[in-house]
């Protein structure tokens, strides 16, 4: 981080290019973030949703795992 | 290359009746009219050309529409277009902004470009008028906060802060709404129910299961789950279903009562704790309406700081008040009111969350409901029990929906307990009714170990899928705190870099315009409230060498005037990208006559690069800057109003000599002795720093009000010491008796009553005087710096001494 003035768009810029090395963090929920931020669409309901679907693709997986072995 | 103005235009808007051209060709401009004329109206009509407002317009009484209803001068007829049109150094800006008569706008630069252009220039700082310049300085920490994160974007970063802790908090919510220990209990029971273990993972269950299925003999060993189908595929009988149900019925009875019978300390704790602050909210319900309030006071401050009330009185109660104190007392009152607000929240959060739990059981219970077999006679215990518990869970939810400021407060925690004995009863009937079955069915083996096998099946592939639902969610959780506690710091890092480079500016300004004096070090220090969140901004300062957060306990209007301006033009150099000019309306109207000369060379000496529209009705100061900024390049003009033109350019001469000239022209003698008067005493002043005569001492500002008399009798003394040829060449007292200069500061303004005739001999008299003392070839009065010591002559700065006279050592 230099220190130079940053508009707020480069703030948030440089968080998420710098983001996956914050520590102690969920690489499919930061590449959802990523991929919705990337998108411009980075709002409550559209973050709900991607965590929903991502908690509901392990779950499936889980299901499926478990009847095929 | 950023954008200056070229030229505008403005017709029919506001004061402006007919079109009132100015040109700047990229140049600042000085512009001078009496109050009325219409420097306002040019104020305005860039305000709505690029906010697309007229802040000060848009009050209750003239219509919300953004002041649109009274922009229109009102003598225009409807037909009448009226407009602001604007050339700027890119020409492909350029546009005309159109109102017609039924007030439909209109623009004709349509492009992708000039939208742009305005777009980015709505973010910019570019008018500031009097009414503005304390508003930040009065405002509360938090507008301070958001004054700033919105002129420098940091407002996206706040929102972005805030989505993440949102989501954060949500899944916390979840988490703790799903109680998954709970669930993961209630399923573990009914696996060490049937597998007369517990089985935490597959292998675990995988032995357990092998162990039951041995007394069948099946010559099968499970090895996953796949196996675990099969076997019960094999050791399925269609002629025990009938039972297999039974069994399977009862024991979702056992396995949703335990859960729930596991989630009734939580319900019963977490109400009490709601129950507690709701109540001691309500202790003091004057305090809590108070919070009603808030919207009022804060429209309250909003009316005051759109100078929607225009004297110093309180809106409400009529009362005599300083303005500045009402907002400053209205301040903090919101922010007293918005630490209960706080407090508020905090309650409200408490009630999402137990909301969001009470859902989650009301969703296990329903779900037991719809069961087919609880509809049978047999059932009907349980189903009142489970109605039951249903009902009590709508109560509570009820209560929750329940408004803080409602009437009826919400229901004690003891009346709506849950009968937690007799849940457990009725779980355990059913366990013990599986038993039971199980047990009447002993000779059947191959039943009892498909339905147990069937049973912890079912539980552990529950189990396994809240254990994944919570591991996730967690995870979850966890990554949305550690990107928030990274924002956090990112954030605070660019605003604290931010806040440094913005004071120091501040700082430098101020100090220019108050040198000297005991306030300085100004900075804007972040402030964070006990939960370490960054809250509002607050101003600093030393005064007297002690830090002081309080401009308006310790300041004059002036010098918290000064503190305004500093920051609207620290705000012009650190954030106009787009535009390299900004208008001062009538800025300096509390600023005394030391404060107006340091603010003048504030703007020639840092703002040279800008284009700087400056407006003022104070015809000293106009008087005072005009030939300084002349020099710089500066347009200097005047303007009028009339009835039949609003608002008119009058041709203004650049310094009080060429009005002077002028009114002689147009044999005009209003105000004439006043401007020979000024004219006088401003070369006078020349003439005695340049032949060292001596005044008696005065302090600052006072120390400018030299009368002409007084410089007059110096010079005199001075010449009459130093020099005959001067003393006879200057023949002073001549001047002195001219009608004009024979008074008091007190008959200033009021101009020697004489004719025409009578001011050309003075003013032909005193240009006598002036050539004795200025050598127009080389534009420099005699000087006591060109005194030669040799000859004992003093003269002027030509290297042939054109003028010079004798001048005793």
């Amino acid at each position: 981080m230099s220190d130079k003035i940053k508009s707020g768009k480069e703030v948030i810029d440089e968080f998420f290019s710098e983001i996956y090395n914050v520590k102690n963090v969920d690489e499919k929920t930061i590449e959802a973030l990523v991929s919705l931020y990337g998108k411009n669409k980075l709002t409550d309901t559209n973050i709900q949703n991607a965590l929903d679907d991502l908690l509901q693709k392990e779950l499936d997986k889980i299901e499926k795992d478990e009847n095929e072995n | 290359m950023k954008t200056k103005i070229k030229s505008l235009a403005i017709k029919g808007i506001r004061g402006v009746r007919e079109k009132f051209p100015l040109t700047l060709s990229g140049k600042s401009i000085l512009i001078y009219g009496d109050n009325g004329a219409g420097k306002s109206s040019l104020t305005d009509s860039f305000e709505w050309l690029y906010y697309d407002q007229i802040g000060h317009l848009s009050n209750e009484e003239i219509g919300r529409r953004k002041g649109k209803d009274a922009l229109r001068n009102i003598f225009i007829n409807d037909k009448e277009d009226a407009f602001v049109e604007v050339a700027y150094s890119n020409s492909k800006l350029d546009c005309t902004k159109n109102i017609d008569g039924s007030l439909t706008v209109s623009t004709s630069n349509t492009t992708a470009e000039y939208e742009k252009y305005i777009s980015n220039s709505s973010t910019e700082n570019l008018i500031l008028r009097y009414r503005d310049l304390v508003l930040f300085i009065i405002a509360s920490k938090k507008e301070k906060l958001d004054t700033l994160q919105n002129i420098i974007g940091f407002s996206d970063v706040g929102s972005f802060r805030d989505t993440l802790k949102r989501n954060a908090g949500r899944i916390k919510r979840t988490i703790n709404a799903e109680n998954f220990n709970n669930k993961k209990g209630a399923q573990q029971s009914i696996i060490l129910e049937n597998l007369e273990t517990n089985a935490y993972s597959p292998e675990q269950f995988i032995k357990a299961a092998n162990e039951l299925i041995k007394p069948l003999a099946l010559g099968i060993t499970i090895k996953s789950f796949k196996d675990v189908a099969k076997v019960l595929k094999q050791i399925e009988s269609k002629d025990d279903s009938k039972i297999v149900d039974e069994i399977s019925f009862q024991t979702k009875i056992e396995e949703a009562l335990t859960e729930f019978e596991g989630n009734i300390d939580k319900l019963n704790k977490d109400y009490k704790k709601y129950f507690d602050a709701y109540t001691e909210l309500r202790k003091d319900p004057d305090k809590f309406n108070k919070l009603k309030l808030l919207d009022l006071l804060n429209e309250g401050v909003s009316v005051l700081e759109d100078d929607v009330v225009k004297g110093d009185y309180c809106p409400l109660c009529l009362q005599e008040k300083n303005k500045l104190q009402l907002i400053k007392q209205l301040n903090k009152r919101i922010e007293e009111l918005e630490e209960l607000e706080t407090e508020k929240t905090k309650l409200e959060e408490q009630n999402e969350d137990l909301k969001e739990f009470v859902k989650s059981n009301i969703s296990t219970i329903d779900n037991l409901l719809r069961d087919k077999n609880l509809k049978e006679k047999e059932n009907s215990e349980i189903l009142k029990k489970i109605q039951e518990i249903k009902t009590t869970l709508n109560i509570l939810a009820t209560e929750l929906k329940k408004e803080l400021l409602a009437k009826v407060a919400i229901i004690e925690p003891n009346k709506i307990a849950f009968d937690k004995k007799g849940i457990v009863a009725f779980a355990d009937a059913a366990s013990k009714k599986v038993k039971h079955l199980a047990d009447s069915q002993k000779k059947n083996t191959k039943l009892v170990i498909y339905s147990k096998l069937l049973q912890a099946n079912l539980a552990y592939k529950a189990y396994r899928k809240i254990e994944r639902q919570q591991d996730i969610l967690t995870k979850q959780q966890t990554t949305f705190e550690n990107l928030f506690t990274d924002f956090i710091k990112r954030q605070e890092q660019a605003l604290n870099i931010f806040l440094k480079t913005f004071s120091k500016d501040i700082n430098d300004f101020y100090t220019i315009m108050n040198p000297k004096e005991k306030v300085d070090d100004i900075k804007l220090v972040p402030l964070k409230d006990k939960n370490d969140d960054l809250v509002g901004i607050s101003i600093e300062y030393n005064f007297f060498d002690e830090t002081q957060r309080q401009p308006m306990a310790y300041l004059s209007e002036s010098h918290i005037n000064c503190l305004g301006l500093s920051f609207f033009l620290a705000s012009v150099m650190a954030f106009n990208k787009e535009n390299h000019f900004f208008i001062l309306d009538d800025v300096i109207s509390s600023f005394d006559r030391s404060h107006r000369a340091r603010f003048a060379k504030l703007l020639i000496d840092k703002f040279n690069e800008y284009q700087i529209i400056l407006l003022t009705h104070e015809k000293d100061f106009f008087e005072l800057v005009s030939s300084d900024v002349k020099t710089k390049g500066w347009n200097i003009q005047q303007i009028t109003w009339s009835v039949e033109k609003g608002t008119g350019v009058e041709k203004a001469s650049v310094d009080s000599k060429g009005r002077i000239m002028k009114k002689f022209e147009d044999k005009n003698t209003d105000g004439l002795g006043n401007d020979i008067r000024i004219y006088t005493e401003k070369v006078l002043k020349e003439v005695a720093i340049n032949i060292e005569a001596s005044v008696p001492f005065k302090y600052n500002d006072i120390n400018e009000k030299r009368m002409a008399p007084e410089l007059l009798d110096s010079i005199q003394r001075r010449i009459s010491d130093k020099s005959t040829e001067l003393k006879t060449a200057a023949d002073i007292p001549r001047i002195k008796g001219m009608p004009m200069f024979i008074g008091n500061t007190a008959s200033h303004d009021n101009d020697f009553q004489a004719s025409i005739e009578d001011f050309e001999v003075m003013w032909d008299d005193i240009g006598k005087l002036i050539k004795v003392f200025y050598c127009k070839d080389c534009n420099k009065f005699i000087s006591t710096k060109n005194v030669d010591t040799v000859k004992n002559k003093i003269r002027c700065g030509c290297k042939d001494e054109k003028l010079n006279y004798d001048w005793k050592k």
